[in-house]
This record gives structure tokens, C-alpha cells and sequence, in this order.
């Protein structure tokens, strides 16, 4: 059913909205109230069916309530009405409804509407708060205009008043409530225009909070009444008026009442706000940062009005009894922090700074008239200010001091502060990164970070005990702050790596604010490596014990590497959950075990470890004779082991590289050369790495009577395996090379399994024995050790030394199944200690308890029993 | 058709996705997963206190093709994951009764 009235409304909304683009938001939202105003008062004036209610006897009104009774009438925003009538709620009301209410539904209006009385509706806000705030808007249309003042005046009286801290109490929870339902809006990736927190509801809250706390009668109140300054009021509107624009754009965009801004509908809107791509910044990107940025201010001063009526957010009112403050300039009222005048502040500007610490250090937060002036006064922080030791320290303080619900950083974002003290941030501020996977936008991710590793320190059982155990080992939790403060601050120059952009920048702020040059380069390098470790986790062999020698050599310092981890840890946790997770975490805990292994054993990746490394390899590199042997060289020091690296000195290098050009396609060569004293024989053998090799070879030495004195055992990454033994030359010097000869051939058989070694030395050794007891002083010492080394099983043999010791050892561990791939042996007059790095056949450490046990006893079994004597 | 199940070491999807692009094969999902295998966890001590690797991450991949071609998809996998070392992973395949595509309702080998 069309009538003429509601024929001429549909075409003025269109024409309204066609003009949404060219007319001022606030003046649409109201003048779409008004033109639905019109109809509804038109309608009154031709209805057929009112005449039929006696208007005397039982007065009645049409009463605007929410958002229409508000004036804020966005594109597909509902139209809530409420027939209000004096005593009761008569018969012909029903017609009434179908003579106002159904053409507006036919020409596609969302109407709700109610048929009261007043005992009626002040009975139903009494039980629904819905009901309760829903009349706090409400606004007359036409009709008894008395009988709108009398509802009023009773809600007022009978409610209002009556229940004033019930009411507000139940506010403040819904608004909680309604927070973390939403989410908070200035943080979400999509945010919810209306409920999240920061959207239009928080407004609403200020102002039923106002109508109730102070009898506020339209928002420009909030000024008058002193609660807003006139800045204030003003950006209020500025962002309330950005806020209702993307809200009708999207209405339109959906073709329907719509609040939550999805990802596909934010590139639209930010062409259609004619955003442009400036500083390497996406138009989208652009659009969000403005978004996100009113919706910070509705949220602060959502947040600032409850506080100042004695609330904050999530808690009951405070009781507890004021706090105090010793400097001068700034006192405390009513919980808040205060000026005592602004002359103070120009006086000594450094108060700029210290009501922020005061703050930090009271738990109590800045007045809204402080922040106000801290906002005006921000251009008195100049060079000197930002560069003076004094403020840097009270600075530092803010910034190391634990904090789990307080975040003082956020109001120091917020009021500009930051952005004053370290100028640097002010490119990041409200960036967006458009993707999935960055929730937050740069200058908030850093203010995250920084308090995901504060709360390390408060160790609470969410808190993961690895990064609380870390955080209080720290040297200096300063500089990890500082650089998770810093860590994205090169996001604001998309023309180079942020990572080292960020670095660059960093070192500049700290050297201006007086840092130890230590210290600047322990910043800026974990700011240039803070995504180091994720990236290494994700993208190179952590089971590879190489990895965590590179890293080692990367990182070189133990304590930086626990800063390293833990800004990786909160700069991933402050990401989102795409970032962090128990996968990721799992993957980049395992890897950080690994390289503080590397660095607590220190011989691979000390400072010096790698100097000396660097050294060798350019002297052996620059003995190169043409580029292409250079180009050799280098790919063969890419396949040496690092302890074959620190072990041997250039000139052996060069000699083995030598021996290894002479293996081509043999399965093992080898050569003899003697010490300078001609007492002992040095063997280097190059072989291609298989199980039982150096037992092998150890045998063929006992077996031609060659007293071994030491050994070392290198496996290069290409499955060469190098072995250097210092032994006695044979007994029977003359015949030496003869000797050496014979011995080539045992080996070679062994190797073919034409010689069993171990039956013909066991044979050897029932001769030896007959006439050689030992004395055992002590008894032998074998240790497993599997916390050494994330990569290796280490095991360790004291003993005596007898003919056939090492043999008998790595026989052992060969029928255990064990690949030895380092091996240190070291003979002191007849004291041996044998170390060995092993491996089972398929690379992993054996760390299972009877494992552990069968190797003992298979070592055990092949030496002497104690006092066999 | 054939479903092809992958499980792989992290550091080796990137090679896996490009050897599987070379061959033409433009679709696959991905999972970070947890398990062990002949590939043990292990525990590490700090300051007391275990953590304790049960499972060890991997990635998961999971393809649909047609049955003649998955042979050849194996070998590529296998082929990019291969480090020579434990925990390179397995590769499981699957008949597949029917895929429909839930735009169209395309079926079969339309569908993949």
C-alpha cells in the first residue's frame, strides 16, 4: 500500500543520497531525520484513523527513539518510532500502525516501532536497559508535545534519579561487554564501525552518560558544559563526521545496513574517499590510517569520560585512597594527574616528561585538561629537551618499568609526545600494512612489542617460563626495549629493507640522545636482524648443525642472542596469530636451544673463532694461481667442517686440500710425514666417509705395532672424512717405509673385508696380555653426554692406555651402530682421555636411556677389568 | 584422480612449490603440522626447566590430480624435499572418488 506521503519521502531519500557525495555528513544525517520527520508529521496531520482517537481523553505522540531520535540517520540506518499515548494503549492504534508504519516498510524502510503508554514504557526501561537507553534519545516528532515532557520528566524522576548508580554501572559493564565482544575497532584489521571499541556506540555512551550525569540536552553540551574544550568538540565532530561518511558509503556499497568494514569493500571505499598513493603508501593503506586514527580519539575520549566519573575500563569504581605527588608543577586530583598551572610548564618544560613518569610510577593516569595542555605544549620539546641525559634516563625509566595494565607509552602516542621526542616516529604513525597478516598498524605494533617483553617480567603462568627465565638474565633490558620501540621504524621508507633502513635510523636517535657507541651497535644490529631467526627457522635446515654455527657466528654474543630472541617473540606476538603460533613457536625455540649451544661451548663461534677462520681463508685463498682455482677453493671451504677450519692452520690446509685432489676416484689415500725431532710420524688419511672407518684404521695401526699418541677426525660436508693420527713411528725404524707399505695393504683388505681385524687382533692381543697386566689405579670413567651438543652424543673415555685401546673403543661404538664424526683422542704419559662426537647411522643423537646404557656396557666390556691385576 | 599427501621438513616447500610449478600444477594446500616419525623429538634444559620437542614441525601438502599424473608429482617431490637426511618426510597417495568445484558445480577432472 503506497500512500502520496510516503511516495514523495522515497523519492527524497534518493535524491539525498544521490547528493551524498557533494553534501557535509552531519547535515545528511539530519536532514534524512527531518524528511522522515516530514512524512511522519504530514501523516498525522491527514490521517484517517486519528481522528477516531479522542485526542483529549487520551492524548497521544509520535516520539523519535535510538539513532532516529538522535538525528543520526545514515543511509539504511533503522527508524525507531514509539506511539506514545497518555494512559492506555487504545484499539485504533492497530490501524494507526497500518496507516503510518506499513508504507514506510513498503518503500523499503527498516521501521521498529512500539505502542505504549507511559506507565508502559517507564515500567519496561525499568526491567530492559535497551529499552532504558533507547528513551535517553528520544526526541518528538508531533502529536501532544506535553505528554513527550511528561515521559521525560517520570523517566527522569521515577528512574533516573532513583537507580543514578545502578544506571551508570550497568553502562559502563555493557560497554565492557560490548568491547570484547567487538573487539577494540582502532586495532582491527576490519574494524566494526558502530560496536567495536573507538565506534559510534562509545560516542553514544558519552552522551546517555552525560544525559544522565549532568542532564545534558544535545552533544554541543558536552562544550558547553565544560566537559569537551573547544578543540575538543571540534575534532568530535571531525571524526565523527569521517566515521557516519564511511558509514553510509558502506551502507550504500552493500545495499544494506552494514557496520562491519570487510576487506572487500576497504579498497572501494578508499576510491571512492579519492585516497592517492603517496610516500609508497597504498590508498587503502592511506584510508585505514585515518580511520584508525578517529576512532583512536572517540575511544580516548570514551575512555578519558569514564575516568573522570570515576571508572576505568574493566573495573568497579576506585576506593581506594589518593595518591600523592612530590614534584612540583604537577598535583593529583581526583585520580588524575594535573598542572598546577600552565605558567609551570613554560617554566620548566622537563614537566612535560614527568608527568608521563609520574604516571608510570603512581599507576594513575593524566587528567584530560593535562593531556590537553601536553598536546599545546609539545612544541617546547626541542633538540636540547629530546638530547638531555636527564630526560633520556626518565624516558628509559617509563620504558623498562613493568606495567601489565597500565600503558603509559600509549598515552605518550596519543598526546603526541612520542612523536615530539623521537620525530622519527611520526612516518609511522597510523601506517597500515594491508595484508592478512599485520593486525596492527606499525607505531601500535611497536607499542605492543614493547609491552609483550615488559610482561615477561611479570611471569604469570600465560607467560612463557623460557622468555621469563631469559628476560631476567639480561644485562641491559634497556637496549631489548629500546629496540623493540625501534624495530619497524625504517617501515616509513618503502625505497629500502626496513630492516636496515630501520637500523640506520636507530643509530642516528641514539647517538643524538648520547648512547655508548656499545650500545647504539647493540641496538642497531638487533633491530637490522630482529626477522634473522624467524627466517632461519622457516627457511634453512635447523637439524643441521652448520645452521646454528652460522647463526652463532651471526649473532656472537649469548646475551645478544637471548635479546635477538625475545624481540623476535613479542615482534611476531604483537603481529597476530598468523605470525605466532605453538608451530612457529616450537620451530624458533628449538633453533634458539641450538645456537646458545653453539655459543655457551664458545670454541666454534666466539669472536675470535671466527677472525681466525676469515684469516685463514684469505691467506689459503689468495694463493690461488688463477680465478678458477680461486673459484675451487672457495667451494671446498663451503664443504669444510668449522672444526676442521679452527683446527688446522693455512699451511696444513693448503697440504690437505692437496691430499684430497689426490683421492679423484680411490677410496682412500693417505700420507706419512715425520716431526721436526723425527720421533713421531704424522698419517693424514682422506677417505670417502663410510661406518667403522677410523675403528679400521686405528686396528691396522695396532696390528703393525704403531703406538698411536693422538688423533683427531674431521667429516667434511661432502662425505669426505678427514683423519690425522700422531703415532710412534714402528718399532723397527730401518725398515720403516716397508713397514708403512705393509701396512697400506692391511687396510685396503680390511676395507674389502678380506682381513677380519678383529679375530686376527684379538689373536695378537691373547700374546700381548700374557706378559702386560695393567695397574688401575682409579677406575675407568665413561660419560654420555647428550646436553653438550644439540647435534651430537658426546662420549668421553678415561682410561689407561694399553695396545689396542682405540681400536677396541670405536669397535665398540661401530657394532653399536654409531658414526663417530668427531674424534679427539689425547694420550698423557698412560693416561687417555678418548672423546667422541657420534651419531646412529641415520644422524640422530641417542639419548634413550638404554641406548645410553648398552653403549657403556659395550665399551666397558672391551677394556681391562678393574684390578685384574 | 589421486589425492597426494606430502609431509616435508618447513625449510623445503618453497623448492617443493617450484619444482611443482615447473610441472604445470597450480593448486595445493598447505598445513604446518606436528608428529614424529623415525625422526625422534628431544628435550632441551634451561635454567631446570624441560621443553620438550614431542613433535617435530613439518609442513603437510595435499594435491589432487589426475591419476596419470601422479607419479610424475611424487617424483618431483620427492625430488625437492630430498636432504639426504632423517625427517625429509613421506608422501602418501589416495584414490579420489569425485571433486566439485563449489563455485560451478564442475565435476571431475573439470573440478581440479
Amino acid at each position: 500500500m503506497h500512500n502520496e506521503a510516503s511516495v514523495i519521502l522515497k523519492q527524497k531519500i534518493g535524491q539525498l543520497i544521490s547528493s551524498l557525495l557533494e553534501e557535509n555528513t552531519l547535515s545528511f544525517l539530519k536532514e534524512h531525520s527531518q524528511i522522515i520527520d516530514e512524512y511522519l508529521q504530514t501523516s498525522f496531520e491527514t490521517s484517517m484513523v486519528g481522528p477516531s482517537i479522542d485526542l483529549a481523553k487520551n492524548p497521544y505522540a509520535f516520539i523519535a527513539l535510538g539513532g532516529y531520535g538522535r538525528q543520526e540517520q545514515c543511509v539504511y540506518s533503522d527508524v525507531d518510532l514509539l506511539f506514545l499515548f497518555k494512559h492506555s494503549v487504545p484499539g485504533e492504534a492497530e490501524s494507526l500502525i497500518r496507516e503510518i508504519v506499513y508504507p514506510l516498510w513498503d518503500i523499503g524502510l527498516e521501521v521498529g516501532y512500539a505502542t505504549r503508554s507511559i506507565k508502559e514504557c517507564l515500567s519496561l526501561a525499568r526491567k530492559d536497559f535497551e529499552v532504558l537507553t533507547s528513551l535517553l534519545d528520544a526526541r518528538f516528532i508531533c502529536g501532544m508535545s506535553p505528554l513527550y515532557s511528561e515521559l521525560m520528566q517520570q523517566l527522569r524522576k521515577k528512574i533516573i534519579k532513583k537507580d543514578r548508580k545502578k544506571i551508570i554501572d550497568r553502562l559502563v559493564e555493557s560497554s565492557n561487554e560490548r568491547h570484547i565482544r567487538f573487539g577494540d575497532s582502532t586495532y582491527r584489521l576490519e574494524p566494526n564501525l558502530k560496536e567495536g571499541q573507538g565506534g559510534l556506540r562509545d560516542y553514544h555512551a558519552i552522551l546517555w552518560l552525560a544525559r544522565i550525569e549532568f542532564k545534558l540536552k544535545q552533544p554541543r553540551d558536552l562544550e558547553y558544559y565544560g566537559r569537551l574544550s573547544h578543540e575538543e568538540f571540534k575534532d568530535l565532530n571531525d571524526a565523527l563526521s569521517f566515521i557516519w561518511n564511511v558509514r553510509n558509503r558502506l551502507h550504500l556499497l552493500a545495499g544494506r545496513k552494514c557496520d562491519q568494514l570487510h576487506f572487500e569493500n576497504q579498497i572501494l571505499l578508499a576510491e571512492k574517499f579519492k585516497f592517492k598513493k603517496t610516500n609508497g603508501q597504498q590508498p587503502v593503506e592511506r584510508f585505514l590510517g585515518r580511520l584508525h586514527s578517529r576512532m583512536d580519539f572517540i575511544k580516548q575520549q570514551h575512555q578519558m569520560f569514564l575516568y573522570e566519573l570515576g571508572y576505568t575500563a574493566g573495573r568497579k569504581p576506585r576506593k581506594l585512597p589518593e595518591k600523592q605527588t612530590n614534584v612540583n608543577g604537577i598535583e593529583v586530583i581526583r585520580d588524575m594527574l594535573n598542572y598546577t598551572s600552565s605558567e609551570e610548564i613554560l617554566n620548566s618544560p622537563d614537566l612535560l616528561l614527568s608527568i608521563f613518569e609520574e604516571s608510570m610510577r603512581l599507576k594513575i593516569p593524566l587528567s584530560a585538561e593535562a593531556k590537553r595542555m601536553a598536546k599545546e605544549f609539545g612544541y617546547l620539546i626541542d633538540t636540547d629537551f629530546r638530547n638531555s641525559a636527564s630526560n633520556v634516563k626518565a624516558f628509559e625509566r617509563i620504558l623498562v618499568t613493568p606495567a601489565p595494565t597500565f600503558n603509559v607509552l600509549k598515552e605518550m602516542l596519543s598526546t603526541g609526545f612520542l612523536v615530539r621526542f623521537i620525530p622519527e616516529y611520526k612516518i609511522i604513525v597510523n601506517r597500515i600494512q594491508y595484508d592478512e597478516y599485520h593486525l596492527y598498524p606499525v607505531d601500535k605494533h611497536l607499542l605492543r612489542a614493547v609491552q609483550i617483553i615488559k610482561n615477561f617480567a611479570a611471569n604469570d603462568d600465560a607467560t612463557d617460563p623460557l622468555c621469563v627465565d631469559l628476560y631476567k638474565e639480561l644485562k641491559s633490558k634497556k637496549l631489548l626495549l629500546w629496540a623493540a620501540l625501534l624495530h619497524d621504524i625504517g617501515k616509513g621508507d618503502l625505497a629500502v629493507d626496513h630492516s636496515q633502513g630501520g637500523a640506520t635510523i636507530a643509530r642516528k636517535i641514539l647517538s643524538e640522545k648520547g648512547f655508548k657507541l656499545r650500545d647504539i651497535e647493540t641496538v642497531s644490529f638487533l633491530i637490522e636482524r630482529h626477522l634473522f631467526l624467524i627466517k632461519t627457522a622457516t627457511r634453512r635446515d635447523i637439524h643441521d648443525e652448520e645452521t646454528a654455527i652460522f647463526c652463532a657466528r651471526t649473532i656472537k654474543e649469548i646475551d645478544r642472542l637471548k635479546m635477538l630472541y625475545l624481540l623476535t617473540v613479542a615482534d611476531s606476538m604483537a603481529t597476530g596469530p598468523k605470525a605466532w603460533n605453538d608451530w612457529m613457536q616450537t620451530l624458533l625455540r628449538d633453533l634458539f636451544f641450538k645456537v646458545l649451544g653453539v655459543l655457551e661451548k664458545g670454541e666454534l663461534a666466539s669472536r675470535e673463532a671466527v677472525k681466525v677462520v676469515e684469516k685463514k681463508k684469505y691467506q689459503v685463498l689468495s694463493q690461488a694461481s688463477s680465478p678458477e682455482s680461486k673459484k675451487n677453493l672457495e667451494e671446498l671451504f663451503n664443504v669444510f667442517s668449522p672444526r676442521y677450519l679452527l683446527y688446522a692452520n693455512t699451511n696444513q690446509i693448503m697440504e690437505d686440500i692437496k691430499l684430497y685432489e689426490s683421492l679423484g676416484e680411490n677410496d682412500i689415500v693417505w700420507n706419512i710425514t715425520k716431526s721436526d725431532d723425527a720421533n713421531t710420524r704424522i698419517v693424514k688419511i682422506c677417505a670417502k666417509d663410510r661406518p667403522g672407518l677410523f675403528s679400521k684404521i686405528s686396528g691396522i695401526f695396532t696390528l703393525n705395532n704403531i703406538d698411536i699418541i693422538d688423533a683427531q677426525i674431521f667429516t667434511w660436508r661432502n662425505q669426505i672424512a678427514l683423519d690425522i693420527f700422531n703415532v710412534k713411528p714402528p718399532p723397527d725404524q730401518l725398515f720403516e717405509d716397508e713397514c708403512w707399505e705393509r701396512a697400506g695393504k692391511h687396510l685396503q683388505a680390511a676395507l674389502s673385508g678380506d682381513l677380519d681385524l678383529a679375530k686376527t687382533l684379538s689373536e695378537k692381543m691373547a700374546v700381548y696380555r700374557s706378559f702386560k697386566t695393567l695397574e688401575l689405579k682409579r677406575p675407568h670413567r665413561i660419560v654420555i653426554d647428550n646436553d653438550s651438543s644439540s647435534f651430537f652424543t658426546i662420549v668421553e673415555v678415561f682410561t689407561y692406555d694399553f695396545l689396542g685401546l682405540l681400536f677396541n673403543i670405536t669397535d665398540a661404538l661401530f657394532r653399536c651402530k654409531l658414526d663417530i664424526w668427531v674424534a679427539k683422542i689425547a694420550t698423557k704419559a698412560d693416561q687417555v682421555v678418548d672423546v667422541f662426537y657420534v651419531r646412529d647411522f641415520d644422524g640422530q643423537k641417542v639419548d634413550s636411556p638404554d641406548q645410553v646404557a648398552a653403549i657403556k656396557a659395550a665399551i666397558e666390556k672391551t677394556l681391562p677389568a678393574a684390578g685384574s691385576n | 584422480m589421486k589425492k597426494i599427501e606430502a609431509i616435508i621438513k618447513p625449510f623445503k616447500l618453497d623448492d617443493v612449490k617450484e619444482a611443482l610449478n615447473e610441472i604445470g600444477i597450480q593448486g595445493m594446500t598447505i598445513s604446518e603440522v606436528k608428529g614424529y616419525g623415525r625422526q625422534k623429538g628431544h628435550k632441551e634444559i634451561y635454567r631446570g626447566a624441560e621443553y620438550v620437542v614431542d613433535f617435530i614441525p613439518k609442513i603437510k601438502i595435499e594435491i589432487v590430480v589426475e591419476a596419470g599424473r601422479a607419479d610424475e608429482v611424487v617424483d618431483k617431490i620427492r625430488e625437492a624435499a630430498n636432504t639426504g637426511k632423517i625427517g625429509d618426510g613421506k608422501i602418501f597417495v589416495f584414490s579420489v572418488e569425485q571433486a566439485i568445484r563449489v563455485r560451478t558445480g564442475e565435476k571431475g577432472k573439470d573440478a581440479i
